[in-house]
């Protein structure tokens, strides 16, 4: 029995909730079992219902914006199920095998490289007191947010295990690390800014502002070195009220 | 004037602390939107915004992978955003002093929120426990309840969050500014330009990636070039 568009849409909408109870035990497994319910709904009713329940209701943490692709792929599977169909392992099995790449892949991509690139991308507008900058920050960075909740269900409910192959043809790793390269260029020139500001405040020649890049570099090495942000930030503060309650 | 403030301070924090794990994780809960947003809702936009710019970069790199919980900077920039707007009225001091104040108060307090947040996913389990129990019994219909239970949690951690960092504000902010006033006004256009920078450090750190000193130079010596000829 194929879903039917409402009932994917329903899923899609409780996938944006899967982290609702979010815990140490068994980190994202209620929510997954929220999240499946309205297609469940479809497929069983009483007994059934109540094992496929407890199918799903173990150990399940992902990526949230890429566990649709992961859901999608779980409801072909069971349908494929009840049609006879012999997946060759079990749906418990399939999941553990696609949590962690999963988890990997999103935690590169969206946290490690699409957030920090939006956010320094609206902070060179922000900085100068636009207000696109927050605007700016949202579109960026809820455009491939939307893109893989929507594409992954589409292509996980339409492949099944072939799903695999539609994750590896995304090649996330790569464009994790052009974003990367991409941040990198965004945060050269938010320190050109920087800059350019502190030359302004000065009333200096604005080449004077090459001295921002060795500091930034330098703090860089001070937090590769555990030093904590939040003391840096405290300790270079009360030197800037000292040194001005002094002069 | 002032509780209609803190009433919609704590809107704004239970929306943002939601978003932050528990619901949509659209990202209203990064500084950079849930400030502005805070300010712009009390009336004062540019302050919201001076306070995301400054807050967003610093704890990005700490990323929320499997349990680790990052410092909860959407609580700091929405209490924080209070405590400046509150200031800016009450002592007429510049925008960006009060930022910074309020910013360098604030944010100590704030690495409590891990721990709400963790206390949180302890009272999740709970939920968890009490859904398997049900199913035992049969009773399947009360699971989408449960899943949905966890939403009080983490608005529970979010506002306790907020709590610590704006009574803690309230306390110390009226000191720091009747002994510093003076010297942060002038010291406040450095601290703002300083916050970025240690974002950039911050964030450079936790890059692994290839010609990342080389890139940074070149990008920042065309960009200074540019605002040069500008």
């Amino acid at each position: 029995m194929k879903l039917p568009r409402s009932v994917l849409l329903k899923v899609l909408s409780r996938s944006f909730l899967l982290q609702t109870s979010w815990n140490y035990e068994q980190m994202q497994s209620l929510g997954l079992v929220y999240t499946l319910t309205p297609a469940f709904r479809q497929y069983y009713s009483g007994v059934t219902l109540l094992s496929a329940y407890r199918r799903h209701l173990e150990y399940f943490n992902t990526h949230p914006y890429l566990a649709t692709t992961v859901i999608g792929a779980v409801l072909k599977l069971e349908e494929q199920v009840q049609q006879g169909i012999d997946p060759g392992f079990t749906l418990g099995e399939f999941k553990s095998a696609m949590v962690a790449p999963c988890a990997a892949m999103g935690d590169a991509f969206f946290w490690g490289a699409v957030r920090p690139a939006a956010a320094v991308a609206a902070l060179l507008w922000a900085f100068h007191g636009s207000l696109w900058g927050p605007v700016l920050f949202i579109v960026l960075f809820n455009l491939p947010h939307f893109w893989f909740r929507i594409q992954g269900l589409v292509k996980g409910y339409g492949g099944g295990v072939r799903v695999v192959s539609t994750l590896q043809r995304w090649h996330l790793s790569d464009w994790a690390i052009h974003l990367k390269q991409v941040l990198v260029v965004l945060l050269g020139l938010l320190a050109a800014a920087i800059g350019a500001a502190a030359t302004k405040h000065l009333s200096v020649g604005i080449f004077w502002g090459l001295c921002v890049a060795p500091i930034a570099l330098g703090l860089c090495t001070l937090m590769r070195r555990r030093v904590s942000s939040l003391l840096i930030i405290i300790a270079s503060s009360l030197f800037l009220l000292g040194w001005f309650q002094l002069h | 004037m002032y509780l209609s403030a803190l009433g919609i301070t704590v809107a704004v924090a239970v929306l943002a602390g939601l978003d932050r794990t528990a619901a949509g994780q659209f990202m209203v809960c990064r500084p950079i939107v849930a400030a502005p947003l805070t300010g712009w809702l009390l009336g004062d936009v540019a302050i919201g915004l001076q306070v995301g710019a400054m807050l967003e970069l610093l704890w990005l790199g700490r990323l929320p992978v499997g349990a680790a919980i990052p410092p909860d900077d959407s609580q700091v920039a929405v209490g924080c955003t209070f405590l400046a707007v509150v200031s800016q009225a009450q002592t007429g001091l510049p925008p960006q002093a009060v930022a910074a104040a309020s910013l360098l108060i604030g944010m100590p307090f704030g690495k409590a929120g891990q721990l709400f947040d963790r206390l949180a996913r302890l009272a999740n389990a709970r939920l968890l426990n009490k859904a398997e129990l049900a199913l035992d019994r049969g009773r399947f219909e009360c699971l989408e309840r449960y899943h949905l239970q966890g939403l009080w949690h983490f608005a529970a951690a979010s506002l306790a969050t907020l709590t610590i960092v704006v009574g803690g504000g309230l306390l110390c902010l009226p000191i720091f500014l009747s002994y510093l006033d003076g010297p942060l006004i002038q010291a406040a256009p450095w601290i703002y330009l300083l916050f970025p920078l240690i974002g950039i450090g911050s964030m450079l750190s936790g890059l692994k990636v290839p010609r990342a000193s080389l890139l940074f130079g070149v990008s920042f010596v065309f960009g200074l070039f540019f605002l040069a000829l500008r």
